[in-house]
């Protein structure tokens, strides 16, 4: 009767086992065929009992969560080596330092640029008065600073630092480069100039930080420590850095909002934009495409190495 | 001759009751025996009081020692605005003659009120003022009408003998404020109105206002920290005072775009306004060596605010234009970054428009469009 009764159960266990992993399609996955067979023996048939609909149920919920996160990770995988790292950890975190700052600054110190504006009066009075104001646009400060020391510093001390600023300074190409744009844009020739790591687009956009940091910051801690300024200086000399600082913040935010917007949100080849940002990485299409030369170069270093 | 050393005798005394009682009984007897039997029809209302306050040097010793002036000039009463009325009309708790009771302070509302038919105009706002509400409080210094306008010699406003005339209400209102009054004296606003005669200068109702007066740290106030710019520019935003009395341009427009301005159209109250500057009432030009804003004491007006200001203050100008080319080197690092802004954003317009062409040209757009 045992062995009867034996063989009935197994018939029986090794059919429920069939049915769970066909109902969760993971045929073609040992690894978790194995683990549901062993769940279902481990856990819902210890004893045949009124509630083996409901333990069976679990197992799948348990399998389904984990054939979720294998899905995710070989995605994970797949993209990572698909893909190319373009900016590292330091890089990002600096763009969203310098990113945030400038973000702030800009709404804080506009309505101070246009004090008789209706948008100004209501962004002062959000911002609880000039008194607050001038404590945001200070913070807004310090985290600018903090960008630029950080960035001289990841220049000078780290190896993909350097690399990268020396492949930002402006050279013949460039001017090359942009001709050919402007050959192309006119239709005179077929293809876009091939840019390296940096587009010319990209060497300007960084050169223009680089100008407006030092004219921003400058005339910035002028009139921050004024007091102290005055002691040293005549006050012309204030009256020009509050010039200068007025007049680089309008160029500095039509820059950004027209320029930088436009090309990495509103192009349509990019719209709504990118997560670059967030995840430094290109895809393969993305780099052949906006970066051919640095993938050849990347390419034919992989060669060197496999050789 | 007699009655009159008696009189001095008693008023000298410090037995007050007695001579007060004294005093009445004398009084009395004069009025009764002096006054002509037609009296009461034919001289003018007022002709009844006149026989004992007419006479110069009338007057009653307070018990704490002051002299109380109880003449009235009758050619100043017969030539103040209210000569038709009756001494009774103003004095109205005075009911019979000679009056025992001291009358109490005249009530100028019994008819300067709202909607009177004769005319009459009140000043509604009064009570609002730092000097109507001391009133209300009873403070006994606290001016009332009469103090400003006169009693007996109320006038009309612009009438030139008025005391509060725009050329005398400085000197009314030192009766009181007195370091106010010496300073103002002095300043360009009070040489100008005092001694040249200007009518345009301004005197302490044209900063301060008339009934509606406030202390400074009111925000109603027309001296609060945040309207003292609008009361300036009355007069130094005003092109044609500026053309006819030759004043210097340009002084708010300027104090607007500077911090200072900008601090204050936002609300701040402990940013420099014209007065802290220029002071409130010794205002004087630059070129007077005991201006605040004299070369010589700028670093120390500065320095009220900015804590050790030196020299370097005085160099350059305070009220910088900075569209204006005497700027010199702010006009020109003002034009350098115009003509970077507009020729760079130029050059990206162009390329951002140039780019979008060319994705048009090429499908891009419309293959986007039609989710191909």
């Amino acid at each position: 009767m045992n062995d009867g009764y034996r063989a009935a159960k197994e018939k029986f266990v090794e059919e429920l086992e069939k049915q769970t992993i066909d109902s969760l399609s993971i045929q073609n996955d040992i690894e978790l065929s194995e683990k549901t067979k062993q769940l279902i023996r481990n856990e819902a048939v210890k004893e045949l009992d009124l509630f083996l609909d409901t333990k069976i149920k679990k197992v799948k919920k348990v399998i389904k969560k984990q054939l979720k996160l294998k899905i995710k990770q070989e995605k994970k995988k797949k993209w990572l080596e698909n893909s190319f790292q373009r900016f590292n950890i330091y890089f990002r975190i600096q763009h969203m330092m310098l990113f945030t700052s400038v973000i702030i600054l800009i709404i804080t110190g506009l309505p101070i640029k246009f004090p008789n504006s209706v948008v100004s009066k209501f962004m002062m009075t959000i911002m609880g008065g000039i008194y607050t104001q001038g404590i945001l646009h200070r913070i807004g400060a310090s985290l600018l600073i903090g960008f630029y020391v950080f960035h001289t510093l990841y220049t000078i001390f780290n190896k993909e630092g350097r690399r990268d600023f020396l492949q930002l300074l402006p050279r013949l190409k460039d001017v090359q480069d942009v001709l050919q744009m402007v050959k192309y844009f006119f239709g005179f020739a077929k293809e876009k100039p091939k840019f390296d790591r940096f587009s010319y687009i990209e060497k300007f956009d960084y050169w223009a930080v680089y100008w407006g940091g030092i004219v921003m910051v400058g005339s910035g801690l002028i009139m921050w420590f004024h007091n102290i300024a005055l002691r040293y200086f005549p006050k012309y000399v204030y009256d020009i850095a509050r010039e200068a600082h007025s007049d680089e913040a309008l160029l500095a935010t039509l820059t950004i909002v027209i320029w930088h917007f436009y090309n990495v949100h509103f192009n349509p080849s990019r719209f709504p934009g990118s997560l670059v940002w967030w995840h430094g990485r290109l895809t393969k299409e993305q780099m052949i495409e906006e970066h051919p030369l640095e993938y050849e170069r990347l390419m034919k270093e992989k060669e060197g190495k496999n050789d | 001759m007699k009655r009159n050393n008696l009189n001095n005798h008693f008023l000298g005394n410090k037995n007050i009751h007695f001579s007060k009682v004294l005093i009445k009984v004398i009084l009395s007897a004069i009025f009764f025996v002096s006054m002509p039997a037609n009296a009461f029809s034919q001289t003018p209302l007022y002709q009844k009081c006149l026989l004992c306050h007419g006479r110069p040097g009338f007057k009653k010793i307070l018990p704490d020692g002051k002299v109380l002036e109880l003449y009235v000039n009758k050619t100043e009463l017969e030539h103040s605005i209210h000569s038709n009325l009756h001494c009774t009309d103003c004095h109205a708790d005075v009911m019979e003659i000679p009056h025992i009771k001291t009358p109490g302070k005249v009530n100028c509302y019994r008819c300067h009120y709202k909607d009177n038919p004769n005319g009459a105009k009140p000043a509604n706002d009064f009570f609002q003022s730092t000097h109507g509400k001391l009133v209300l409080e009873g403070n006994p210094k606290a001016p009332l009408c009469q103090n400003c306008h006169g009693g007996h010699n109320v006038q009309k406003v612009n009438s030139p003998l008025s005391t509060v005339n725009h050329q005398n209400v400085a000197y009314t209102c030192g009766k009181c404020h007195k370091q106010q009054y010496d300073n103002y004296i002095l300043s360009i606003h009070g040489t100008a109105l005092l001694d040249r005669h200007i009518e345009s200068a301004p005197t302490c109702t044209t900063c301060h206002g008339k009934h509606l007066i406030l202390p400074p740290d009111n925000p109603e106030s027309t001296t609060y920290p945040l309207n003292v710019i609008n009361i300036c520019s009355k007069c130094h935003e005003n092109k044609e005072l500026i053309r006819k009395y030759n004043i210097p341009g340009g002084r708010v427009s300027t104090y607007k775009e500077s911090y200072h301005g900008v601090a204050d159209e936002f609300g701040s109250v402990r940013v420099a306004n014209c007065a802290s500057c220029h002071r409130a009432h010794l205002i004087l030009p630059q070129n007077d060596p005991r201006s605040s804003i004299n070369r010589a004491n700028l670093a120390k007006t500065c320095g009220r605010c900015h804590p050790n200001a030196n020299v370097n203050f005085t160099k350059g100008k305070i009220h910088v234009n900075y569209k204006s080319k005497s700027t010199g080197i702010l006009y020109y690092i003002g034009m350098f970054f115009e003509i970077l802004t507009v020729s760079t954003l130029t050059l990206l317009f162009i390329h951002i428009l140039l780019d979008l062409f060319r994705r048009y040209r090429s499908g891009e757009i419309n293959k986007r469009k039609h989710g191909e």
